[in-house]
């Protein structure tokens, strides 16, 4: 993986010194809570309902086991002994105080990690496939290109105070992990008729209160030229971009009220200008960039397949994490393992400090130093042997990360909600502890098969209730909270947003919903084949509202 | 002889003060013979401008001595009419001790190659021209003989005949008291040649760049530096601050080249006329509504850039601007970055480009890489911080943004030159 150089490391360096006086400068009382707030958002650090929060970036979610380590450092010693990974593949921290923030940035670049840019009106982590580098189907690594586009974006002085945030995701195989069509920019490998290896790109995707599937606006970007047209985007958004209501200012209207083809012309015009000229990307420097993220040496295994059935006679629980937790790695004898931050009855992506110490051994014993976090927040061991996954799985048990839920229907994305966020309408991680105390059984989780839940605590839809098979939006009506539900989304290439399906629901009235759908889906379904989000395509909307609303 | 050890003495033996009640009002050939003959004999020259109201006090120094030492800054940027009128003066007035200072070649050469830092920097140019080669005159003479008048600006409505200087040199104002009409008075009563400009409206001449007609009724010193935050040419600062204050630091809000400095360019108002504006940055929109007439205006303009401006609009037009202001009405709103980037980089845009508004000290670093050059600062804690030098700035960048090359060390595709 990427590390850092005496410059990267006196980049870090400077930026935390930076803010520890713009830190001091606000408790001293020189810097208005309105003039920090940017300053302080452009270092991750956000006012919550109850108090900081801080945000770290993990840059396109790969970690090894000392930076793990020393995020559990700090969860323990600046925090309550816990950490939640996000959507965006990042860490964030519920309780640090504003005094210790500096020493905290401190701490992260000690290994080589900060805060920049993972909020504010900035161009924000870029976020990639949690498989990258070790996935059977990948086309290239998109790593490397990630950490260019982090350097590239990192403290950019024109990109600094866009009209909004603004995300970029890239993924180096077909099928999309990373929800790439629901970015700002999003960037799909790509192959051109020479076999060269170029980017899809993808704009105007997002989320929020108006979901939009991005539009491909180039269809072939060569590396060379990757970051004069991302610049151009920048540009065009940065001078064009909707400042008026901040609910209309992202990308994605942008592209949606000028038309795709206004956009792509103003893009085009602006890419004439500098493209060829000092932001062309030399081939050795993605060499050597890519250099850091060659993939480990790995010794040849004997044992090249698991028998996932027999496992699954010998110890369900095993069986059940064999076969929902791993993904095919490119290497023989090699799997990818994901490791559930969703255990029934737990707030979906938390993670003790004892837990992440403990992932950091098993990531430094048996995945290549090598650690993932997903955008469905949890965590990835990319490179264990096969051979090695008994003892791996042991470990996780002894923990409570051994969870076989990878992918099922207690694998669901939450928001922090009401519990934590100032923004929250409702809270988000009752409910989701809710559904999965309904559907505990890990039989019945079985039965069900792949089944994504979503759930935002309000409009702006960080739980990405849009692109859940089933969302779960919640909302507040008349002083209670009311929980609607969506159907049919789609994160992957794939991408569709989820349709409301009526009237929403009481809090202690949505575990029961939730299940009406799914036996309505198992009644429905040609096989145990045909998944839920394949049923519903076929089948519309008409049998789930009726099962839930009745025919009148 | 050195004048300077029996100067103190003499003064203090006087007191300024006294030496104030001894005259007059109107008595201006008293004030000057004393100081010539009795206070500092040998030791008194004149600065004169040959301006158009010179001639009255070169008339007295014709009086009272015809050789004393009259100096004359030839700054090499006089209306040709003042350079002919210094001749006639002479020849009329019988004067045999006029003598030409000239600016320093040298620093002509490096601070104002072009001949255009009026334009940019009329502070500094006033330096060269005037400070500069008259400090190792002044330093030779224990007093100094002034034309400069009450009535002629606010700051001097309090100046006396006798004036310490913050180096203990006497200043003499002979003409102190004297009011526009005495002046004219006297011109007549003496049979005085007028300045060939003074009938063409200009009442105070100094250089001709800096010096424009001054209307029925306004301050006669209105046509210096009009435009400008500047009164005085810099020459007269180094007086008893109670008599010719320099301006407050406050009124410095352009940070420039490391400092702050007096801004030339005012705010463009409702009314002003785009033909005849001087030193004001107009608004992009009404330039494009009267692009013919500021082309034709012969004085300095600057452009406003708002947000939403299309500085694409402008680019043929951009070399007749001395300076570009982009505004960012709050510090959130980054579209002046991209701005400022296009002047720098794409249309290659050398001159001042300053951003006003909502300049705070947090975003400066960025400003500065994007090709912003020049600082309009109010809030009092990013003033502090620009003059202590301590921005809040990582000082590595990532990034090939701006006109200057990032330096070596850095990424290898990063840098400008490949």
């Amino acid at each position: 993986m990427y590390r850092y150089d005496e410059f990267d490391a006196a980049f870090v360096e400077g930026r935390t010194a930076q803010f520890a006086d713009q830190v001091k400068r606000r408790l001293s009382g020189e810097l208005s809570e309105d003039q920090f707030r940017p300053l302080r958002l452009m270092n991750g650090l956000y006012l919550q309902l109850h108090a900081y929060m801080l945000r770290v970036a993990v840059p396109y979610g790969t970690l090894n086991s000392r930076q793990m380590r020393k995020l559990a450092h700090i969860a323990r010693t600046y925090d309550r002994g816990y950490g939640h990974f996000t959507t965006r593949q990042n860490i964030q921290y519920n309780w640090p105080r504003l005094k210790d923030i500096p020493v905290i940035l401190g701490e992260l670049a000690s290994v080589e990690m900060h805060a920049i840019q993972t909020s504010g009106n900035c161009i924000r982590n870029v976020t990639t496939d949690q498989f990258a580098g070790a996935a059977l189907d990948e086309i290239i690594d998109p790593r490397p290109v990630g950490e260019i586009i982090r350097q590239w974006s990192s403290l950019h002085p024109e990109f600094s105070y866009l009209p909004r945030k603004f995300k970029i995701a890239i993924t180096g195989s077909p099928n999309d992990r990373a929800a790439i069509r629901f970015h700002d920019i999003g960037l799909q490998a790509a192959a051109n008729a020479a076999g060269d290896v170029g980017w899809e790109v993808w704009v105007g995707g997002g989320l929020g209160r108006t979901p939009m599937i991005g539009k491909l606006i180039n269809s072939f970007v060569p590396n060379e030229h990757l970051l004069a047209y991302l610049e151009s985007i920048m540009r065009v958004y940065n001078r064009y971009g909707r400042r008026d209501n901040k609910y209309k200012a992202r990308i994605k209207i942008l592209v949606h009220e000028e038309g795709l083809e206004t956009i792509k012309g103003q893009v085009e015009a602006e890419f004439a200008e500098v493209r060829g000229g000092v932001l062309t990307l030399p081939s050795e420097e993605l060499d050597r960039i890519s250099a850091y993220f060659e993939p480990p040496a790995f010794p040849s295994q004997s044992a090249t397949r698991i028998d996932v059935a027999r496992e699954l006679i010998l110890d369900p629980a095993y069986g059940r994490w064999l076969e929902h937790n791993l993904n095919s790695h490119r290497q023989p004898g090699y799997a990818s393992v994901t490791i559930s931050l969703k255990p029934v009855g737990g707030a979906p992506g938390d993670a003790t400090d004892a837990q992440m110490d403990v992932v950091a051994d098993l990531a430094e014993r048996y995945s290549f130093d090598e650690l993932r976090v997903t955008h469905e927040q949890n965590l990835v061991l990319p490179h264990v042997a096969i051979a090695d996954l008994r003892e791996v799985y042991d470990a996780l048990v002894a923990s409570g990360l051994a969870e076989g839920n990878a992918g099922l229907i207690t694998d669901m994305i939450c928001c922090p909600g009401l519990d934590f966020c100032a923004l929250a309408n409702a809270r988000s991680i009752p409910i989701a502890q809710a559904i999965s105390h309904k559907f505990a059984a890990p039989e019945r989780q079985a039965e069900i098969g792949d089944l994504k839940i979503k759930i935002s605590g309000c409009i702006n839809a960080c739980g990405h209730h849009h692109v859940g098979h089933i969302g779960i939006l919640g909302v507040e009506k008349k002083g209670g909270e009311l929980y609607q539900i969506t159907l049919g989304g789609d994160a992957t290439q794939d991408a569709s947003v989820g349709k409301i399906l009526g009237p929403g629901f009481e809090a202690d009235k949505v575990p029961g919903a939730i299940e009406t759908l799914v036996d309505t889906y198992i009644a429905r379904r040609q096989s145990a084949d045909e998944t839920f989000i394949a049923a519903y395509r076929r089948l519309g909307e008409a049998p789930f509202k009726e099962a839930l609303y009745g025919n009148g | 002889m050195l004048h300077s050890e029996r100067k103190p003495d003499k003064l203090r033996s006087l007191g300024i003060l006294a030496l104030n009640g001894m005259f007059d009002e109107m008595d201006a050939v008293g004030v000057l013979r004393q100081a010539a003959a009795e206070i500092l004999p040998g030791d008194v020259a004149i600065v004169s401008s040959f301006g158009a109201d010179s001639a009255v006090l070169l008339h007295l120094v014709a009086q009272v001595d015809p050789s004393l030492p009259v100096y004359f800054l030839e700054t090499g940027k006089h209306f040709a009419e003042t350079l002919a009128y210094v001749e006639t003066l002479k020849s009329q007035l019988g004067l045999i001790n006029v003598i030409a200072i000239h600016p320093d070649p040298a620093d002509v050469k490096r601070f104002d190659p072009n001949g255009d830092l009026w334009e940019t920097d009329p502070d500094s140019c006033c330096h060269i021209r005037k400070t500069e080669p008259l400090e190792p005159i002044t330093e030779q003479f224990g007093g100094w003989v002034t034309g400069r008048k009450r009535f002629q600006t606010k700051e001097r409505g309090v100046l006396p005949h006798f004036e310490l200087t913050s180096d203990d040199r006497i200043k003499i104002n002979p003409l102190a008291y004297f009011t526009d009409a005495d002046v004219n008075q006297y011109k007549i009563d003496h049979g005085l040649p007028e300045h060939p400009l003074f009938a063409r409206g200009y009442k105070s001449i100094g250089c001709a760049p800096c010096t424009s007609v001054v209307a029925e009724g306004e301050d006669p010193r209105a046509g210096r530096w009009r435009g400008l935050n500047k009164k005085e040419c810099g020459i007269h600062f180094d007086f008893n601050g109670a008599i010719a204050s320099p301006m407050s630091a406050a009124k410095f809000t352009l940070h420039k080249d490391g400092a702050f400095i007096a801004d030339p360019f005012h705010a463009w108002e409702d009314g002003d006329d785009a033909a005849s504006a001087r030193y004001k940055h107009i608004p992009l929109p009404v330039f494009l509504e009267s692009r013919d007439a500021v082309l034709a205006n012969p004085h300095p303009m600057g452009l406003l850039v708002s947000p939403g401006d299309a500085i694409e609009s402008v680019e043929a037009d951009l070399g007749r601007f001395a300076s570009i202001a982009i505004k960012f009405p709050a510090f959130s709103d980054g579209r002046g970055y991209s701005t400022a980037r296009l002047l720098a980089e794409r249309y290659h845009y050398a001159n001042e480009i300053r951003a006003v508004g909502d300049v705070l000290q947090d975003q400066i670093p960025l400003m500065r890489r994007c090709g912003i050059n020049a600082l309009v600062v109010t809030h009092e804690p990013t003033r502090q911080a620009l003059v202590e030098n301590r921005l809040p700035e990582v000082a590595l960048f990532y990034q090939p943004v701006g006109v200057t090359e990032v330096p070596v060390g850095t990424r290898p595709y990063l840098r400008r030159a490949h």
